[in-house]
């Protein structure tokens, strides 16, 4: 991956899970660049690390060593202070079972973000991006999966991230319902230059990045460009 | 208008709503602990600023001076002691009415009152009829519980035996004075209103009557403030010695004034423990709940620390829950505290016959009890809250781990071969978390503690009747003389038609000294051979009095400060006054009062004479009782007669009443609280087990079987909490009856299996009420949400 400013700047990182005979080593070693505004596909069985990983880039989880720079920041070395500010003002997060507040309608779950960010989108402008300003006052019951993940989506990136991680974000979809919200990720990261990670489990997809990172066994296998990035909506599975 | 809420704070709204039934719970816990303090503080408060107000507004005496006969200039004398201030002289004396529909005679006390002017002291509230006319000697005033009790009122005659004489009088109004909120007879220990009566009647005549005309036998004496009563009691009976001073005494000592501040002690005192442990339990209560709730929140605060919301704004939106939570319950409490509070105030009003009622609440018990609640409401929220808040983001937001079966218990329940998997599931998940199951079985203690304590309350009073009736006087018909008599009495009364045993009821009058202080207290006197009268101790025990020396209450023998082993110095204040000192051979724990009890011969012969009888228990044929007062009427040496039957119905009605109307609430108080607890604990398991539940239904599982899971677990940790309750209930219950009771009574503990029983089924029935709810949320298990999300 090129060297020139990236995002992020990844260095020996290791993370193990427990103490002793019980002790799960979940990352062993990773060294990696992301550049900005990349469209990043991580691809890896079950239980090789790459959720770890990119929880522990979004500042969910601390490393147990290596370090990770963003931009001038050493998350590693940050406080859980520092991690929220981080949080709070540079990443967005999209989860595979979405995670939307169940009593609050789709505008409110993405207000919920809005409120706390310091340049966001108006919610009705970030549903419209993602196609469902016609479901705006609808609570998370009330909504299709892909739907309830569009929100989530929505409600990530309102705030402008500098990154937004996706973890399995189609993994509870049926393929037509995902191609849907991976044109919604596609678009953001042409439209708003936002530097995407995204987790799958469908190689399929990995068509539509601009680097590829397959992990395996805690470490990373491979990171390799892809020259020919796809549309999503070109896709199939 | 629009309100432009926040997302966070709409949640708050939704939640709430959505938590609506568990919330309505928790207010139910909180208002009973509130209101329990609201209520009693407002009560108690109420009552002694209406005695007060009552003893002021009516210039009840300070001292009371009693005489055989002084001269109306001596008032002039007292006048001029220093720190005196009004004066009132008046003349009080026995007689016995007879009165149609009454079968014995009643016991009478006549005061006489001025004709020119209202009482100096003591006045009355007239409260039917009218004054007496001056001119009329025979009219009189009635109290107005006698009146009511002996179905007499104004225009009605009633025949009285007054100093030897017979007299028709004539009730023209009846009456209340704030010496009489107890009306107790001589010779009794309960009032009872049917058996005693008071009249007021025209100075001059009472005079003329008893031959006193110029003259008065009891001075009353309201003092300054500043003034030292002991110093104004001493020179009384020094300034009445000669005129026979029997002893002034001052208002404290006064009989009506000694119930009433007990029973207002005793009052206080199931005030002052029973409401703080019941806010206590109520707090801890919803602490419990509201820390389950947010554990179950902690995906959602993981949410909101993953898209970078700051520890104080996830703090305050919880607060904001736990506050709006709470609010509820603070109203609804302060809301049935203060109209129970009232309301029960006026009931004791027209118990006590309190002209009016001063209501006093209180902002500061208000405040006090919401500062703890919410104190501890928030404080549970900010220990919830920091828990999940140790986690990162991402342990916060998983779905929690898999629990660690590998301990060995939990083996254990693996390889019982007997255990299917429902039951597996349950007794794993009451295992797992043995600390929570543990506070869900303590809350459920809690409250059945709180209900066995309120309920118990009861049987105390059942015991204390059963002592003093069954084991202590067991005398069917109790006569007292007017005037002391020697053994001949009793020949005499043994000749009275049903009589077939007759014990005498002889009390020395003495002054009492030992290592500390003096006290005014009669030597009572026993025998073994006792069969009618016999000396009970608290526990119901048979005490033989000792050869020698004297057996001492308990509650005398800390006034004195003497112990077993000690000697008291008795100065006899009537007869030859002998003076001699006594051995304390035992004390005695001692439901009634603070007697010493002697040997009726050994005292004989300290005194080198008989003492004489100050009335007779009598044994009689059941049958022939009415027969015995239509007799005793007729005999004028009687002053008194009480059937042990009604004065046991009085006493009934007595305490039962006071402590009755009290305990009544509390136990709805302690009611409410069980259902609340038992409700919390339900819906808590519901919400943290529904999506097992759900999936368990997924793969095939009926709602019954679904419902055994977690019905199943709740009953086990009710059954657990249930003997925890019992024991807690009977140590609170020991308790309150060892610091009850003051100087008239001892209150014995008598909390009986019946009432225990009647707890436990109490908590089964909010057990199974509970069930019903939970199982109709049960059937209603969203099967689709839980293939949708995460597991």
């Amino acid at each position: 991956m090129p060297a020139a400013q990236p995002l992020y700047r990844i260095e020996g990182l290791t993370k193990t899970y427990g103490e002793g005979d019980t002790a799960v080593q979940a990352l062993r070693g990773v060294e990696l660049d992301i550049p900005q505004s990349a469209m990043v596909v991580l691809l890896g069985p079950s239980g090789s690390g790459k959720s770890t990983f990119l929880n522990i880039v979004g500042g969910l989880d601390q490393a147990t060593s290596g370090h990770v720079h963003f931009e001038d920041v050493e998350l590693t070395g940050l406080t859980d202070h520092g991690l929220t500010e981080y949080r709070r003002h540079h990443v967005g997060f999209v989860f595979q079972f979405y995670n939307l507040v169940a009593s609050l309608t789709a505008r409110e779950n993405v207000a919920l973000i809005t409120e706390i960010a310091d340049e966001p989108m108006e919610p009705a402008e970030a549903l419209a991006l993602v196609g469902l300003e016609a479901r705006i006052d609808h609570f998370p019951t009330q909504l299709s999966g892909g739907e309830q993940q569009r929100v989530a989506i929505a409600r990530a990136i309102a705030k402008r991230p500098k990154v937004l991680l996706c973890d399995e974000p189609t993994g509870a979809l049926d393929s037509q319902t995902g191609v849907r919200v991976l044109e919604a990720l596609d678009a953001v990261n042409r439209e708003l230059g936002t530097t995407t990670l995204l987790i799958t489990h469908n190689a399929v997809i990995a068509e539509m990045a601009d680097h590829v990172l397959r992990f395996a066994d805690g470490q990373l296998a491979s990171s390799s460009p892809n020259p020919k990035r796809r549309h999503p909506g070109d896709m199939t599975w | 208008m629009v309100i432009d809420l926040s997302p966070l704070d709409r949640k708050v709204l939704r939640d709430l709503w959505r938590m609506r039934s568990q919330a309505f719970a928790i207010a139910l816990v909180i208002a009973a602990g509130v209101g329990m303090v609201v209520m009693s503080v407002g009560m108690m408060r109420s009552l002694d600023a209406t005695r007060e107000a009552y003893y002021d507004r009516y210039r009840f005496a300070d001292i009371f001076a009693p005489a055989k006969r002084a001269p109306k200039n001596v008032l002039d004398e007292i006048k001029n002691l220093p720190g005196v201030g009004p004066v009132e002289g008046r003349i009080t004396a026995g007689a016995t009415l007879d009165i149609a529909g009454i079968a014995e005679p009643i016991t009478t006390r006549i005061h006489s009152i001025p004709m020119a002017r209202e009482p100096r002291l003591n006045a009355l509230v007239l409260r039917s009829g009218r004054w007496p006319d001056p001119a009329r000697p025979d009219e009189v005033l009635a109290s107005e519980k006698f009146a009511e009790a002996a179905r007499i009122g104004p225009g009605d005659g009633v025949d009285a035996l007054l100093y030897g004489k017979r007299q028709h009088l004539r009730v023209v109004g009846t009456v209340l004075s704030p010496e009489y909120i107890y009306a107790i007879g001589p010779g009794q220990i309960f009032p009872d209103n049917r058996r005693f009566g008071v009249l007021w009647m025209g100075e001059e005549h009472l005079a003329a009557s008893l031959d006193l005309t110029d003259s008065f036998n009891e001075a009353l004496v309201r003092i300054d403030r500043s003034a030292d009563a002991t110093d104004v009691i001493r020179r009384l009976d020094s300034l009445l010695a000669r005129y026979g001073g029997a002893g002034a005494y001052r208002r404290s000592e006064q009989i009506s004034d000694r119930y009433v501040t007990n029973e207002l002690a005793e009052l206080q005192t199931m005030t002052r423990i029973l409401p703080p442990i019941f806010l206590g339990v109520a707090a801890f209560l919803i602490n419990m709940v509201l820390s389950r709730l947010i554990d179950a929140e902690h995906e959602v605060i993981g949410l909101l620390m993953a898209f970078g919301y700051r520890g104080n704004a996830i703090m305050l939106h919880y607060a904001k829950i736990a506050v709006a939570l709470s609010v509820p319950g603070l109203g609804l409490g302060i809301l049935l505290g203060s109209l129970l509070g009232r309301g029960i105030a006026s009931i004791y009003q027209e118990f006590f016959v309190f002209p009016f009622l001063t209501y006093r609440a209180g902002l500061d018990a208000y405040a006090l009890a919401c500062t703890v609640t919410l104190v501890v409401v928030l404080l549970g929220v900010f220990q919830s809250v920091r828990r999940v808040r140790r986690m990162t983001p991402v342990e916060a937001m998983r779905p929690p781990l898999p629990p660690d079966y590998a301990g060995g218990v939990a083996r254990l329940i693996g390889k019982m071969r007997i255990l299917d998997e429902p039951t597996r599931i349950i007794l794993r998940g009451i295992l797992r978390r043995p600390f929570r199951s543990g506070l869900g079985a303590l809350g459920v203690a809690a409250a059945l503690g709180l209900y066995i304590t309120s309920a118990g309350s009861r049987d105390n009073v059942a015991k204390l009747i059963e002592i003093l009736f069954d084991q202590s006087n067991r005398a069917d018909v109790m006569v007292t003389f007017a005037e002391p008599r020697d053994q001949r009495a009793l020949f005499e009364l043994q000749r009275a038609p049903g009589v077939w045993r007759v014990e005498p009821i002889r009390t020395i009058g003495a002054k009492l000294t030992g290592n500390r202080r003096s006290k005014s207290e009669g030597l009572t006197t026993a025998s073994a051979g006792s069969d009618l009268n016999r000396v009970v101790d608290i526990d119901g025990a048979i005490i033989d009095p000792p050869a020698r020396g004297v057996l001492v209450s308990e509650g005398l023998s800390n006034e004195l400060g003497v112990t077993r082993g000690d000697t008291i110095e008795v100065q006899v204040t009537e007869g030859n006054r002998a003076r001699f000192s006594l051995l304390v051979a035992d004390t005695i724990e001692s439901a009634v009062g603070s007697p010493a009890y002697v040997d009726d011969a050994m005292i004989a012969a300290q005194l080198h004479q008989v003492p004489l009888l100050s009335g007779a228990y009598l044994g009689v044929d059941v049958a022939r009782v009415d027969e015995l007062c239509r007799y005793l009427k007729a005999v004028p040496i009687v002053a008194g007669v009480s059937l042990r039957a009604a004065s046991r119905n009085g006493i009934e009605a007595t305490i039962g009443e006071t402590l009755g109307i009290v305990t009544l609430f509390n136990t709805g108080f302690s009611a409410l609280i069980v259902f609340g607890v038992i409700y919390n604990n339900a819906r808590i398991s519901l919400a943290e087990r529904s999506r097992d539940l759900a999936s368990l239904r997924v793969l095939g599982y009926r709602r019954s079987e679904v419902s055994y899971i977690l019905l199943g677990e709740l009953a086990i940790i009710s059954i657990i909490g249930l003997p925890v309750g019992v024991v807690l209930g009977y140590f609170i219950s020991h308790y309150i009856s060892s610091v009850l009771g003051g100087d008239l009574f001892t209150v014995p503990f008598g909390l009986t299996q019946a009432t225990v029983a009647q707890a436990v089924l109490m908590v089964l029935l909010a057990a199974a009420i509970t069930a019903l709810f939970v199982r109709r949320r049960l059937d209603r298990l969203d099967l689709v949400a839980v293939l949708k999300s995460w597991d």
